[in-house]
């Protein structure tokens, strides 16, 4: 379970590990004794309690049992701590014996880590964080680990892309709050600025772009000790630049001591996955066109399927009975993908030296025949105490992710395969071979008359292959010297280094590329961060607490990309610059560099009020140099009321008001202040057909086509939040509120511009957004016997992005364009609109107007039909535990915004789908349209529709006409329910400390199990065309490779 | 003590990678580009661009339109123009074409006369793009584009201003390379594809170009009967030697798409064996036993009959011959049979200085059958005899203002917007629109992308596809 400021996972193993090797320390006073005694929590025995005895470093742990004996003597202060618990002290007396219950204490001590890796009280925040502890991250493990926080914190919202193997998500934290698509927010890993960029396959978003991971789903949940949302400006004013759109922190896994040696882990899993959704596909009506069969057509408008015989069936081309096979086929071609994921780590500590090594190896095979995904990862930690002074922590992970067969989606690419590709009258098992002896491509589908053929969908997706292979490091260095008490001085340095090869293929013979073709892309993306920064921390009083910390920032990203298309291949399936006619290389380069200054100030009063105050000032490389310096301050106040007022009340446990202010800001892209000119590669043309330079001989410069800006300010964003955090009875229900409100001006963005002025765009600091919300989070344990519990979690966040300013007064402005007519724009006083061009409507009544000639729609002036951004999300997460089972499910909740589908598009207009069926053979009068007459004497005659179309086919396929898209928006709003966990922890009694394993957890798992609601037909509502890397990218979905329900069985074991 | 060593030996570290902000920041200048380009640079990138949209663009989707090709791929040819198409076309041309153009202009103004030339080759090839696009929209930005800073949002011009604004433009032009400072001119040979740095190729095309938009004005009823006049006085296109036209060597990545379409999306073997693009009916009508050697150069297994409107060909179709259909096409802007037979219409029409209707009329047939005759570059068919061809030239009729409205038809073929104008303006010949259109014309005009909408209020409402444009004078 996730909530804000709420720990709920008690890892009683984590204790039992140390057990045997807890310090056992000899005392010798005569008048010492043995106590000892249970600690139990209200669902048993406790193990892992620290036992110390106060003023001393003398202590020991519970054991399995909860059981302990120490030494002490008469009027000895025995202190009982564990993570999650109130800390107990108990003064010995006359008995031997100490046993008592701990309770919960799931705020009040909880540590967080937050900005600059600093750990600090949650209480004493004044802004709303959300940890993900690893027991969530592990349980039903994503390959991308962004997509565990589904539906399980408030105020985040998780869009994945689709079905491909290794593909990206989106993560945006409290809505969007840049024009710019920076959107994302900042990863930090031990301290380390992570890349978390994406680059389209295919250098495209949208023409058969490949949706390779974005840069965070390198992280390995089984590495991952938690992950922290700092959401709030306040939270994330320290990291200053980039930092606006908020912060998420992964502390990664560190050594502890194990049981008379190292602990040994391994978790495994095999999962499997499934199409998450069938299109309600039809089966009455062949392969065709105007009712007429034809053996290779898009569409399902032929003939009704009645036993006939046609002397050419799909692929064979053999004379036989037109037969309609169940769900088009889609259940024989899609396979059973098989995700295995195994990790291994060993770990040990003690006063001097910890590390933790860990490997973790993801195999999967996708549903798409072809697609598979190995990830490899490695992972080191280990921290040196040198001396009470000195100590230096180094970690590293490397990570190495081979990937082949990723599909293609969008449009004009032969690649893609969609759920609108089949037809029913084809048996995809019939593509089955698709390469001859000599490597020609077989099986194809050819029309009646011969002369058209399509490709083999084996083909394309067993000799095409789409292969990706990064190589990802991620080290850091730290060293904390502590010269006196209450000083610290920390320096890090951490490296994030990516080397991303790709290569796409297209073997000759391949209709829409029958030359052969290849596309390489090398990328190297180089994130260096190095921080330097003193602590000092005191108590003026015995009231009054005082916190500084002082530092600098040093960071610079680097990104290359190098392409080489080589087009025409020569000896087939070689894909080899010198076995290409025609080699077009191309270089992208960008570096930025940032300094930073920071500071912040913490005073404490009486362990109730904290007050905070960061500031930040940055130098930037990207902006003008007269003015790349920009200054960041926030603060927040954190008030216990409960603490300060000494309620003490069986009703309310514990209060605490925050609030906070605080302004964090952005820079702009390298390079966006000159005008330059570039040499060019190539000059485009339409279907890819392409002139190269040197063209005759000549190279080819071309100026930019955006008009750069010199006199660029940094974004600043200035947001203020409130926050009440409550617990109740006794702890057994918490509220955690916030509201917040922010303001993102100066927003610098590349806004289109008339291209009739020469250029397509221009850099400006181009209008604000403001973004508006509240999150609620309540958690509770309604039933809490000896062996049951019942947590449960709801989650709720309400976003409003509004775009309140566009420069000189702008009407809209186009964030991300898909295809032809529908694109998400920016317009004063709305959230991101999906616009599109919608019918013509008869404005009196709004019916479509119906042309009279034809019987159809008609279109009307593209407009805005609503915002992309849903109204709200939110989560139910249950917890039972009985015993040793635990059973866990998460449904989320995605209400409102809309989208436009073109796989349902095409779905219906060529035919395929059981609405298409209504009146297919019959008169069909679009009864819903409107004729409207322009009388000469001014007036209007408005008639109901009654002119009849050709068919059924000509009112489908008639929709889209003119890029018309409104048939195809729908309500965006889905239920699902994402994960369902069962596990059962084999008791502890029946291990010892000799047993060869020390806990086994067997469990079962499934992810994206159902849709519970969602009013777009036949699709995924979640699935997304543009990738995570895109500026805008929500609201379209164009041909995506389906999602996958999963399910599987999980066993971690310790040794 | 050792702590402190290592505390001050890291201090110093840090203060040496870092020692200066200033130098530290100072990166921001993009190693992969230059700061400026002279035209030897941006004019290949102009005129390459140009042809590559307008080869797979306009070439590969609107030919079916003026019907001298029986089907294209996405045709608009039914009513509908996509918005790829509208779109991808006024992207390049005002973008790609005219932007940098006027970045050339914009130099070689501040130059001076030493810049003349490419100041008014910019200028000229402007205007060919500038009747192009009026050509495709009609109203289009022209006073006002170009110019950001002072117009954000342009006025779209009517297209009588624009087409009177490219004369203007190549009058400007003219003048330029006829008071051009020879001494210390820049040479601009290196980007010049079309005529190899000859200026005076270029001042012929500028006056052709200004006839070719002379005749849309004087379609569209504006007296321009002084600036023909004058404009027939300078010296016009006649030669084949001064066509205007990218080149395509066939290379790879050097390739006419017409062709390129056909290799990499049907197969092998060339347009007769892929049976993609068919003569259109007119095409058919005009030469098919007519005894012209354009029937023969042109279309193959020509017994046969021709596909049909709105037709891909099949085996029983007569198809594009793969002499015409081929990777070496060179991409036509002008020809001088265009010349030829608008002086042949001049003259019919009593413009005295245009000279006799009947010798401009065998000229201009002449020519457009010698440049299909081996003119053009890259010619691999079989010739037809000199002697046949004057044979046939001189047992031609005297024309009526239908034989050489067909004669511009003829001549316009493989040039889209040429041939498209041709057929708007003399309404011959008689194009029936595809049986399955949904307006009850030929395709008349594109509508406007949305870029520009999107972007620019000024834009006007989009009319019907089917609306005439004010040349047709309908």
């Amino acid at each position: 379970m996730i909530n804000s400021n709420n720990y709920t996972m008690k890892t009683k193993f984590n204790g039992i590990l140390t057990l045997l090797l807890a310090l056992v320390v000899h005392f010798s006073f005569a008048q010492e004794r043995i106590i000892s005694g249970t600690v139990s929590d209200e669902s048993g025995p406790l193990p892992g309690v620290n036992v110390l005895k106060k003023g001393t470093s003398s202590g020991t742990e519970t054991d399995f049992d909860g059981k302990y004996s120490i030494k002490a003597k008469n009027g000895d202060i025995l202190v009982f701590s564990f993570v999650g618990m109130k800390t107990v002290e108990r003064t010995v007396g006359a008995s031997s014996n100490i046993s008592f219950t701990m309770e919960s204490d799931n705020v009040l001590e909880e540590v967080v880590v937050t900005a600059l890796g600093i750990s600090k009280s949650a209480k004493s925040l004044g802004y709303a964080t959300d940890v993900i502890k690893s027991e969530e991250l592990v349980k039903a493990r994503e390959s991308n680990i962004i997509n565990s926080l589904q539906g399980k914190v408030t105020g985040v919202k998780v869009t994945s892309s689709g079905g491909n193997l290794g593909g990206s998500s989106n993560i945006i934290v409290r809505g969007v709050t840049s024009l710019s698509g920076r959107n994302n927010p900042l990863f930090i890993v031990d301290g380390v600025i992570l890349n978390n960029q994406q680059t389209a396959g295919n250098g495209d978003r949208i023409t058969g772009n490949r949706d390779f991971a974005n840069g965070a789903a390198t992280i390995n949940p089984d590495d991952v000790e938690s992950m922290n949302v700092l959401k709030g400006a306040a939270a994330t004013a320290l990291y200053g630049s980039r930092a606006a759109a908020g912060v998420i922190i992964i502390t990664t896994k560190r050594g502890r001591k194990g049981q008379g040696g190292p602990t040994v882990s391994f978790n495994s899993s095999l999962r499997f996955d499934e199409l998450f959704r069938t299109p309600n596909y039809q089966n009455e009506y062949a392969m065709g066109f105007d009712g007429k069969y034809n053996s290779n057509s898009t569409n399902d408008w032929g003939p009704r399927i009645v036993g006939q015989t046609v002397p050419n069936l799909p692929i064979t081309g053999l004379p036989g009975a037109l037969t309609s096979i169940e769900d088009n086929g889609v259940n024989e071609f899609f396979n059973t993908g098989v995700t295995a994921i195994n990790n291994f780590s060993i770990a040990d500590a003690d006063e001097k030296l910890d590390y933790r090594l860990s490997l973790t190896a993801l195999n999967q095979t996708g549903i798409l025949p072809g697609a598979e995904l190995d990830r490899y990862t490695f992972n080191f930690n280990a921290g040196v105490k040198h001396n009470d002074k000195l100590q230096s922590r180094f970690t590293v992970q490397y990570t190495k992710t081979e990937s082949t067969g990723t599909g293609a989606v969008g449009a004009n690419d032969p690649n893609i395969v969609s759920l609108a590709t089949f037809s029913n009258s084809v048996d995809p098992r019939l593509y089955d071979p698709w390469i001859d002896a000599s490597g020609n491509q077989i099986n194809k589908l050819v029309t009646n008359d011969g002369n058209t053929e399509s490709n083999n969908l084996l083909w394309l997706r067993n000799e095409n292959s789409n292969d990706r292979n990064d190589d990802r490091f991620v080290g850091s260095f730290e060293m904390k010297y502590t010269p006196i008490e209450k000083l610290t001085f920390t320096g890090r340095a951490g490296l994030d280094f990516q080397d991303d090869k790709r290569l796409i293929e297209n073997n000759n013979g391949t209709i829409g590329r029958l030359l052969g073709d290849f596309r390489v892309d090398n990328i190297r993306r180089s994130f260096l961060t190095v921080d330097l920064f003193g602590n000092y921390a005191t108590d003026f009083t015995e009231d009054l607490s005082f916190n500084a910390i002082v530092g600098t920032q040093y960071n610079s990203r680097l990104n290359e990309i190098e392409t080489l298309t080589g087009v025409q291949l020569t000896i087939p399936n070689l894909f080899s610059p010198g076995n290409v006619a025609q080699r077009i290389p191309e270089r992208d380069f960008d570096e930025s560099r940032l300094i930073g200054l920071y500071s912040s100030i913490e005073f404490g009063y009486k362990d109730w009020a904290t007050l905070t105050l960061t500031a930040r000032n940055d130098w930037s490389s990207t902006l003008p140099k007269n003015g790349n310096s920009f200054f960041y301050p926030s603060a927040s106040l954190a008030f216990i009321f409960s603490d300060a007022f000494n309620i003490e009340s069986d009703v309310l446990s514990f209060g605490k008001l925050r609030a906070s202010w605080a302004q964090v800001g952005n820079d702009a892209r390298p390079y966006a202040l000159d005008f330059r000119y570039f040499p060019a590669t190539e000059a485009a043309g339409q279907y890819s057909l392409n002139n190269n330079f040197p063209f005759d001989g000549r190279l080819g410069f071309v100026a930019t086509q955006t008009i750069p800006n010199a006199d660029l300010v940094p974004e600043e964003t200035t947001s203020y939040e409130f926050g009440l955090d409550l617990r109740l009875f006794n702890n057994k229900i918490g509220l955690d509120i916030s509201y917040f409100n922010s303001d993102n001006d100066n927003q610098i963005l590349n806004i289109p511009i008339p291209q009739s002025t020469g250029f397509a765009r221009r850099t400006v600091n181009a209008g604000s957004i403001n973004t508006e919300g509240f999150e609620v989070a309540i958690d509770a344990t309604p039933i809490s016997t000896e062996n049951f519990t019942w947590n449960t979690n709801v989650n709720f966040s309400q976003v409003e992005s509004t775009v309140t300013e566009l420069v000189g007064g702008v009407e809209r402005t186009l964030i991300q364009s898909a295809f032809g007519s529908v694109q998400i724009q920016a317009i004063p006083g709305k959230e991101f609109q999906l616009w599109a061009i919608p019918f013509l409507r008869d404005e009196e009544t709004g019916r479509p107007i119906i042309n009279p000639t034809t019987g159809r729609r008609q279109a009307g002036d593209a407009r805005a039909f609503g915002s992309v951004l849903p109204d709200w999300t939110g989560g139910w997460v249950n917890t039972f535990s009985y015993k040793g089972f635990t059973l866990s499910s998460t449904v989320d909740v995605s209400w409102g915004g809309i989208m436009k589908s073109a796989t349902v598009e095409d779905l219906q207009t060529q035919g395929l789908v059981a609405e298409t069926l209504v009146n297919r053979e019959g008169t069909f009068i679009d009864t819903e349209g409107i004729l409207v007459t322009n009388n000469p004497d001014g007036s209007v005659t408005r008639t109901d529709n009654n002119i009849p179309l050709r068919n059924a086919q000509d009112f489908w396929t008639s929709l889209d006409d003119a890029s018309v898209s409104e048939a195809f928006i729908y309500d965006a709003s889905f239920v699902k329910l994402r994960e369902v966990a069962l596990s059962y922890t084999l008791p502890s009694s029946i291990f010892n400390e000799k047993s060869f394993f020390k806990s086994v957890t067997l469990g079962i798992e499934g992810r994206n199990l159902a849709l519970l609601y969602s009013k777009v037909p036949h699709i995924d509502p979640e699935a997304n065309l543009f990738g995570s890397g895109a500026v805008g990218g929500f609201g379209v979905e164009r041909a995506s490779v389906p999602s996958t329900r999963s399910y599987g069985f999980n066993v971690k074991l310790r040794f | 003590m050792k702590n402190i060593k290592l505390i001050l030996l890291s201090c110093l570290m840090v203060m040496l990678t870092f020692s200066s902000c200033d130098e530290t920041l100072d990166i921001n200048t993009d190693p992969q580009a230059a700061p400026n380009a002279n035209p030897n640079a941006l004019f290949p990138y102009v005129f390459t661009t140009y042809s590559a949209r307008t080869v797979t663009e306009l070439g590969t989707r609107i030919c079916d339109v003026s019907q001298y090709i029986s089907n294209t791929f996405n045709s608009p040819n039914r009513g509908n123009v996509s918005q790829f198409l509208t779109g991808n076309a006024w992207r390049v041309y005002y973008t790609d074409v005219l932007s940098n153009l006027s970045l050339v202009i914009r130099d070689a103004e501040a130059a001076g006369a030493s810049s003349n030339n490419i100041n008014a080759v910019a200028k000229i090839f402007s205007a060919h793009i500038y009747i192009q696009s009026t050509s495709l929209w009609e109203d289009i930005p022209f006073t006002e584009a170009l110019n950001f800073d002072q117009f954000p949002t342009p006025q779209f011009d009517s297209q009588r201003d624009v087409l009177l604004g490219v004369v203007a433009l190549l009058d400007e032009s003219i003048q330029l390379i006829d008071t051009r400072d020879t001494s210390s001119e820049f040479d601009f040979q290196v980007g010049d594809i079309l005529y190899d740095g000859e200026i005076s190729k270029w001042r012929i095309l500028a006056n052709s170009l200004k006839l070719r938009a002379l005749m849309l004005l004087r379609s569209g009823g504006e007296d321009v009967t002084t600036q023909i006049n004058a404009t027939l006085a300078q010296p016009l296109m006649s030669d084949n030697a001064d066509a205007a036209f990218i080149p395509y060597s066939g290379d790879p990545g050097q390739q006419n798409a017409m062709a390129t379409i056909i290799s990499q999306f049907f197969g092998a073997g060339g347009n007769e064996v892929q049976n993609i693009f068919g003569p259109g009916d007119p095409i058919d009508a005009l030469l098919n036993g007519s005894g012209d050697p354009r029937w023969d150069l042109w279309v193959a297994r020509n017994d046969l009959p021709a596909p049909g409107n709105d037709v891909f060909p099949n085996n029983a179709d007569s198809v594009l011959s793969n002499n015409i259909i081929r990777t070496t096409l060179p991409d036509m802007i002008m020809t001088p049979a265009e010349m030829d037979l608008y002086k042949a219409e001049l003259a019919l029409d009593g413009f005295t200085a245009a000279g006799d209707a009947q010798t401009n009329y065998r000229n201009g047939v002449r020519n457009s059958i010698d440049w299909w005759n081996g003119d053009i570059p890259g010619f691999t068919g079989t010739a037809v005899a000199p002697a046949d061809v004057t044979a046939y030239v001189n047992g031609l009729a005297t024309p009526t203002a239908n034989d050489i409205f067909n004669e511009q038809y003829l001549a316009s073929f493989l040039m889209p917007v040429l041939s498209w104008n041709h057929v708007r303006r003399n309404r011959v010949p008689v194009l029936s629109p595809p049986p399955a259109a949904t307006i009850p014309t030929i395709l008349k005009r594109f509508t406007y992308p949305v870029d520009e909408t999107g972007a620019n209020p000024n834009t006007p409402s989009n009319k019907l596809t089917e609306d005439p444009m004010w040349f047709e004078n309908l």
